[in-house]
């Protein structure tokens, strides 16, 4: 065999043999990673919806949850449209919950949104994940800014400058919340109202 | 059979990628934040240099010179990718914290380094065991800036606190200008120590 | 408007080297004379602009559509690899001097952190193309910053009377140390 076929060769197939181990990992992990986020999804949920004993996802059934690309998170830049129902002991609906995800400093934010069923205000926001700096976008977990958002609706602008404060040399992080919490809230009533 | 044992505890001491070669130094500054996140990443790498030094080996005679980089790197990346699934997987919290350093560990200079220098050389058990020695050696520089890091700058060690609740720490250590400085200093020390073996002997 | 935080974000305050910690080796290696670290930066930031380009065409329209998200590591690092090559070829012919003064550091920008680091972090933050063209410029010129400045401090050592233990690499590190913070004074800059 000459040079230049061998070259060839030997690529091709530690190429191919490479892809499929990845291959076959990645199927192996996925279940997994899926799981992973399943659970944490549903403590963030009963975080910001007191009072829930049940939890219940909405417009798409289990199946398609687990099935959904672990990595689909990463390439969004609006909010994930999963919103999740909780039921307290007597079966009555505390409200929902829904992903927001927005472009941080340091990577993409996610946060968890729970809103009263009664008014449609906000009852909770949690930050599930971010890559902002610590010190000063990571103060976007810290209560005085999160509680900006309790208490809020639909009919409220939710934006930095206007009912909302950004956190002093943490503006991207600060807009990057605000606008995950808007951006969601809008998505998540529209499907929690096609559902009543 | 002594040759062979001499070669993993090269990777340890004298030739520590880190304190005396001073190559695959991002992770090094970057995810030395505690102590166990250095002995995460450190395991993580040692992991995906041993395999690869392996895989280099088992094929040195087959790759043919003028693509051996591509396909080391193909090799590399696999293994690499290999440990990012998992991490994600099975630990999913320390994978979050080291985020994009774990599939960067394939361009981490030690492996591409090792590969070309020995791997590509040297039989299968020896490649095996410098891996191992490079990886550990990386391991515990690591683990030693982490903790370093973690006692100055949060008052802790594998996440247990030290100091009294509420006493001052130095903040920086946790921050960039202190994985330099705190790098810097090591360095330093290490050099001293050296020079007072050399005089020993 | 927000190219331009995007822009000034990766130069400064989250400048590659010095506070993303992508790009160490060679900003300790090529970092000992003002002139070979322009090219290096040069070099480097030309390779991070083309590859921008290239992976983000072929994350979105290979990898994504066909549900290959697990080849993305291996496909980035051997176009940077292809593109390194590239870079080389091309110096070698047109600036030859710099080819030589470059030497090793060349081939080995394809394992600089910073340009696997980069193309990686586009595709997370699903940056659009010109998005991550403008992201991969800056990273580029924020690392040929860093390593103009460090260079200029090194060069000022020669005439320092450093202690014995930290050299060379010790009072290098410590020196870098204190660059970047003086960078983490950008923060909070957007």
């Amino acid at each position: 065999m000459n040079e230049s076929a061998r070259m060839i060769v030997v690529l091709t197939v530690i190429a191919m043999v490479s892809g499929g181990l990845l291959a076959a990992v990645y199927d192996w992990t996925s279940g997994v990673i899926a799981e992973n986020q399943l659970k944490e999804m549903e403590s963030a949920v009963f975080a910001v919806l007191p009072g829930a004993v049940r939890i219940e996802l909405l417009d798409r059934g289990p199946a398609e949850l687990v099935e959904d690309d672990p990595k689909a998170s990463k390439e969004t830049k609006q909010a994930a449209n999963q919103v999740f129902v909780g039921y307290n002991e007597q079966g009555a609906p505390v409200g929902y919950a829904f992903v927001g995800e927005g472009n941080g400093y340091g990577g993409i934010i996610r946060i968890m949104v729970g809103v009263s069923e009664a008014e449609g205000k906000i009852l909770n926001l949690t930050v599930l994940s971010h890559s902002e700096t610590p010190g000063l976008g990571s103060r976007i977990e810290d209560a005085g800014f999160r509680n900006q958002f309790v208490g809020k609706t639909l009919s409220d602008p939710i934006a930095v400058g206007r009912d909302i404060n950004a956190l002093s040399g943490a503006t991207i992080s600060s807009r990057a919340v605000t606008e995950a919490v808007r951006r969601g809230l809008e998505q998540a009533s529209a499907v929690y109202e096609r559902s009543r | 059979m002594r040759g062979v044992i001499k070669e993993f505890f090269n990777g340890l001491w004298k030739e520590n990628p880190t304190f005396r070669i001073q190559i695959g130094l991002c992770p090094v500054l970057a995810v030395t934040t505690s102590a166990m996140n250095g002995i995460g990443m450190g395991l993580a790498t040692t992991f995906v240099l041993t395999c690869s030094n392996i895989l280099v080996s088992l094929l040195r005679k087959v790759i043919p010179d003028k693509v051996r980089i591509p396909c080391y790197i193909i090799v590399i990346a696999t293994f690499s990718t290999i440990v990012d699934l998992v991490m994600n997987a099975f630990t999913p919290d320390l994978h979050r914290v080291l985020g994009i350093f774990i599939p960067l560990i394939v361009v981490n200079c030690i492996l591409m380094g090792r590969a070309e220098a020995y791997a590509s050389k040297m039989p299968v058990l020896h490649s095996a065991l410098d891996g191992l020695g490079m990886g550990l050696g990386f391991t515990w520089a690591l683990t030693l800036i982490g903790a370093i890091r973690e006692l100055l700058g949060k008052g802790s060690i594998f996440d247990r606190a030290v100091t009294a609740e509420g006493a001052a720490t130095f903040g920086m250590f946790s921050l960039p200008p202190g994985a330099f400085i705190t790098l810097g200093v090591l360095l330093a020390l290490m050099n001293m120590i050296n020079a007072r073996l050399r005089k020993a002997s | 408007m927000e190219l331009f935080l995007i822009f000034i974000g990766a130069v400064f305050v989250n400048n590659f080297v010095l506070v993303r910690f992508l790009g160490t080796c060679p900003f300790m290696g090529v970092s000992k004379q003002v002139e070979t670290a322009m090219g290096m930066g040069a070099a480097t930031t030309f390779v991070m602009v083309v590859t921008a380009a290239v992976t983000w065409v072929l994350q979105w329209f290979v990898l994504e559509p066909f549900g290959l998200p697990f080849l993305q590591t291996p496909v980035f690092i051997l176009v940077i690899a292809a593109m390194v090559q590239l870079v080389e070829m091309f110096l070698h012919k047109t600036i030859p001097n710099l080819y030589r003064a470059l030497g090793i550091y060349l081939p080995l920008i394809t394992t600089n952190c910073a340009v696997l680091g980069f193309s990686l972090i586009a595709a997370q933050e699903a940056y659009s193309f010109v998005e991550a063209v403008v992201f991969g410029l800056g990273a580029g010129i924020g690392f040929t910053l860093a390593l103009m400045l460090m260079a200029g401090m090194r060069e000022e050592l020669r005439f320092a009377d450093v202690p014995e233990p930290l050299m060379p690499t010790g009072i290098a590190f410590i020196l870098a140390g204190l660059l970047s913070l003086a960078f983490s004074g950008f923060a909070g800059l957007v």
